[in-house]
């Protein structure tokens, strides 16, 4: 359950692992100021050949500079962008092997549906006829058979979404970029669009870079993550390593929901770390589950809400278990949250249930005991 | 120093938006700023028969000022422009405060295109169909008499005085002015949050103190850029004075054109120009000051 | 403050502005010498003398020279300070587009008059061109007011888009811009040569001896004989000005149409 691998989504590329797949995009401590502003802070990363990249991060973070450092959009003041190997210095965005799903999909709207997918084909030396055919093959690919003759301005949000795909796709770019290319939707379509594009980018096997400020579809979607605030990347790591193994609180508190109790190390050796947590008790963790970047202040562990159960009257926990009160009881429908304030503990923690059929709803006030496991826990100190 | 091309165009905004507007700013700068400059410098000159002396000198202003034919004339143009001001202001803002908040947002730009109709057909002509309608034979002085209310012993004596009157003059000028008035106001009135409203009335005020206490204020910028923009080109107005005041209500712009071009006495004429429009300017801003607290945080 | 109330007064507003207008035509076929009621028949007479007329058609020409050339560099002029008023920051910007937009509210007898100064003692001698000189610059602000919410309601990422598949600078603009801005364009250049065509002020400034229309019609509103012409007269300017007014309406809200904006409303 601890034990961390990356899981590559991709299936044609997944016959070669990500860490020894060409590198597709390389920043070599990237910086880019405006005037006095600091808007990207040494960004050093590769994305690999074929892999389902994103940039998260709250507004302002750099990421939308930072995916637009790639399109070439944007200048940077020192470092470098190399793309398959070659500098991107002096290389103009037109001349880029790479090509960009704007968020507000930018379809020109004085153009057909045809006339949008088949705009960068304008220089291509082919036939009109074999224009035509790879137009109407792109619209195939993402939906919209027979929709070329249409006006850009009559087609729904998902449909400028397929469409703005299909013209950056049909360049067949080393590279697509997606800026925040859902968020313009609503939910169900925007899930959508998440499995669609999970489907197409193992389909056509090009690298994408998404940047996105929600972490569920970063989660859902990506290969590996690049969690960025205030121009640096907090965390580069694959879905799962950042949810259950953030290395810093303010990763933790970006990705999900996760609980913080205050702790004390005790002692350290032969890979343990004994730890002091009120409200938990002596507890020892491996310093794998120590966090890795250093986070000043006090000692803490963190825990998800689903790693905690309320034991039920009767049941025994798997590992250990807590006394406490529940504080607060928010029922979602298939799940129920619960604040409950653990013995000695003024700060209640977050417990999610599933309500499965036949268990019952608890009351604020009742009584009751969380199971809890050692293993689950990250220490950040 | 990776710099792509479109970055590089992008990192001299600066330059480029300056080389983009230099046509248009040179263009103005050589065919109104150094125009206003001339007439400013030739105000200071000295009037020499057919030709002007290159010498500094308040003469000019000493006589505009002391002439108390100026005085009245710039007393006139300011009353009038007041007038006109006052009524245009007053009239459009139900219009503006209808179009914004009572009409369907499709039915706005046909209303709004009704309105400025008539502010882009002549000017000219609209000004002499005021001389038409209020004239001693006029539109309402024979719609009058044919109704038979005008004539010895019936309501009315005689036709009725109407023309060289400065009543005519304002409400010349308020008719050909009034579109300048809607639009500020409406603009300013668009831009009101209207959840704004509900708010006022939800913390328990009445629509006429809501309107009061929220609407007005808010549409206050509106009200000053419409005030501005009417006062100013009325007080420099030629045609209506020469046509409905019959030359011989002459405002300032009459006297300056009369300097200028019959009587060519050049810095005479650029000393009232500079004159009026210092005053104008003056009460200008004296108004801006005023209504500054309405104006803050405006953009 | 009740509903119905407003609305009467907005259309009593609304006659108020036209009514002056509505009398054009009444008298412009009306049988009778004397601008009076009641009326006393119809008649095409005041037309006919019109088209008679000599100097009232080079008149016309001269006003359509100058129409048509002002809308053209006016609308050249505005294309240059719309575009960096809407998409660059730069020094100066404020006090630079304050000068270009001042003809808007400076009274047209100081921008006439100080323009006449500067002309006579250059030495440039008064001719249609010299009004043409005077119309660019009081047109130009009006045709910025158009041709910003032309290029403001173009999104960035259009052009971005077009140059990120591939294009240049120049094929950008011709591809994407000009086609998404061209009717804010043909607009513009509408309204540019309405404005000139009934400016009074300036042209009787700066025209010398050349007639314009309207100061053909300022000199003949002396002589009550012409008055019945000048009625016809007007019908005809109204009713041109009215038309190009509406073909200008139209390409402005095609335009936002085609960029996908939302209708502001008016032209300025």
């Amino acid at each position: 359950m601890i034990d961390v691998k990356p899981a590559p989504r991709n299936v044609i590329a997944a016959k070669v692992p990500l860490d020894q797949r060409k590198t597709m995009i390389e920043f070599q401590d990237v910086h880019k100021y405006y005037g006095d502003y600091h808007a990207l802070r040494g960004i050093t990363a590769t994305i690999r050949e074929g892999e389902f990249f994103s940039l998260l991060g709250p507004s302002g973070c750099g990421k939308t500079t930072l995916l637009r450092t790639i399109a070439g959009f944007e200048g940077i003041s020192s470092g470098a962008v190399l793309i398959d190997g070659n500098s991107m210095e002096n290389v103009p965005a037109n001349k880029r092997p790479t090509n960009m799903v704007f968020q507000s999909y930018a379809i020109f709207p004085h153009l057909t549906v045809a006339q949008n997918v088949g705009f960068g084909l304008r220089r291509d030396p082919r036939s009109k006829a074999e224009k035509d055919k790879l137009v109407e093959e792109s619209l195939e690919m993402v939906g919209l058979k027979g929709y070329g003759a249409r006006a850009a301005h009559a087609l729904s949000g998902g449909q400028r979404q397929r469409v703005a795909l299909a013209r950056a796709l049909i360049l067949k770019p080393k590279v697509l970029l997606l800026d925040e290319p859902l968020s313009a939707l609503d939910k169900k379509i925007r899930e959508q669009m998440q499995v669609e594009l999970i489907k197409l980018q193992r389909e056509v096997g090009i690298t994408f870079v998404l940047v996105t400020h929600d972490q569920e579809e970063a989660l859902v979607m990506s290969d590996r993550i690049a969690v960025m605030f205030e121009g640096e990347i907090a965390q580069l790591a694959d879905p799962e390593t950042l949810y259950r193994r953030p290395n810093s609180r303010r990763v933790a508190d970006f990705i999900g929901v996760m609980n913080f109790l205050p702790a004390r190390v005790l002692g350290e050796g032969n890979g343990h770390i004994q730890l002091d947590v009120p409200g938990l008790g002596p507890l020892d963790v491996t310093e794998e589950q120590a966090s890795a970047a250093p986070n000043g202040g006090e000692a803490a562990v963190g825990f998800r809400p689903e790693t905690l159960t309320l034991l039920y009257d009767g049941q025994t926990p798997l590992d250990r278990e807590a006394p406490g009160t529940i504080d607060e009881v928010v029922y979602y429908g298939d799940m129920t949250y619960y604040d409950v304030k653990l013995d000695g503990v003024e700060k209640p923690v977050r417990i999610s249930m599933r309500n499965v059929f036949g268990r019952p709803v608890l009351d604020v006030g009742t009584r009751t005991r969380v199971a809890w496991s050692p293993g689950a826990l990250v220490l950040f100190r | 120093m990776a710099q792509s091309a479109w970055s590089r165009i992008k990192h001299s905004e600066a330059a480029n938006g300056l080389a983009l507007v230099s046509p248009t700013a040179i263009y103005a700068i050589l065919l109104l700023a150094a125009p206003l400059l001339t007439i400013f410098a030739f105000s200071f000159f000295k009037d020499g028969y057919l030709t002007v002396i290159r010498e500094v000198t308040l003469e000019n202003y000493i006589a505009v000022w002391s002439d108390p034919i100026f005085r009245s004339i710039l007393l006139r143009s300011l009353i009038v422009a007041g007038l006109v001001t006052l009524a245009t202001v007053a009239l459009a803002f139900p219009v503006a405060y209808f179009l914004s908040f009572k009409l369907r947002p499709e039915r706005k730009s046909l209303w709004l295109f009704l309105i400025t109709i008539p502010f882009w057909t002549s000017y000219l002509i609209r000004v002499f169909l005021w001389k038409v309608i209020l004239g001693y034979n006029g539109v309402i002085n024979s719609g009058l008499k044919s109704l038979g209310l005008i004539g010895d012993g019936r309501l009315i004596e005689d036709p009725i005085q109407m023309l060289n009157t400065v009543g005519a003059i304002t409400v010349t000028l308020a008719h050909a002015y009034a579109p300048f008035a809607i639009l500020p106001i409406f603009v300013a009135l668009e831009k009101i949050d209207r959840s704004l409203l509900e708010a006022g009335q939800d913390l328990g005020e009445s629509k006429a103190m809501t309107f009061l206490r929220v609407t007005l204020p808010l549409a206050m910028p509106g009200v000053v850029a419409a005030v501005l923009i009417v006062f100013i080109p009325t007080i420099g107005d030629y045609v209506t004075p020469e046509l409905i005041g019959g030359g011989k209500l002459p405002m300032v712009a009459n006297m300056i054109q009369a300097q200028l071009l019959p009587l060519d006495n050049k810095p005479m004429g650029s000393a009232i120009a500079i004159s009026a429009m210092a005053v104008v300017a003056l009460i200008s801003l004296g108004f801006v000051a005023m209504n500054r607290r309405y104006l803050r945080g405006a953009k | 403050m009740k509903l119905p109330s407003l609305r009467i007064y907005a259309l009593a507003y609304l006659l108020f502005l036209y009514a002056p207008i509505l009398l054009l035509p009444i008298f412009a076929f009306n049988d009778g010498t004397i601008i009076a009621f009641p009326l006393k028949g119809f008649t095409l007479e005041w037309f006919g003398q019109m088209f008679a007329n000599d100097t009232l058609r080079r008149a016309v020409g001269n006003s359509l020279i100058i129409a048509g050339s002002t809308a053209v560099f006016a609308t050249v002029l505005g294309i240059f300070a719309a575009r960096a008023g809407s998409r660059f920051r730069f020094p100066g910007k404020g006090p630079i587009m304050g000068l270009i937009m001042l003809p808007l509210v400076l009274p047209e007898i100081m921008v006439g008059g100080s323009l006449l100064l500067v002309l006579l003692s250059v030495g440039i001698e008064l001719s249609v061109f010299t009004v043409i000189l005077g119309h660019v610059l009081i047109a130009t602000p009006y045709t910025i007011a158009i041709l910003n919410t032309a290029f403001s309601s173009l999104d960035v990422s259009l052009e971005e888009a077009a140059y990120d598949l591939g294009e240049g600078k120049w094929s950008t603009f011709r591809l994407i811009t000009l086609p998404l801005v061209l009717p804010g364009i043909i607009s513009s250049m509408l309204i540019a040569f309405t404005i000139s065509l009934d400016e009074f002020i300036i042209a009787f400034f700066l025209a010398g001896n050349e007639p314009t229309l309207p100061t053909y019609i300022f000199s003949q509103l002396r002589f009550p004989k012409q008055i019945p012409m000048i009625m016809a007269l007007g019908t005809c300017l109204v009713a041109l000005s009215i038309i190009l007014l509406t073909i200008a309406e139209y390409f402005r809200r095609r335009g936002i149409a085609k960029t996908g904006g939302k209708d502001t409303g008016g032209f300025l």
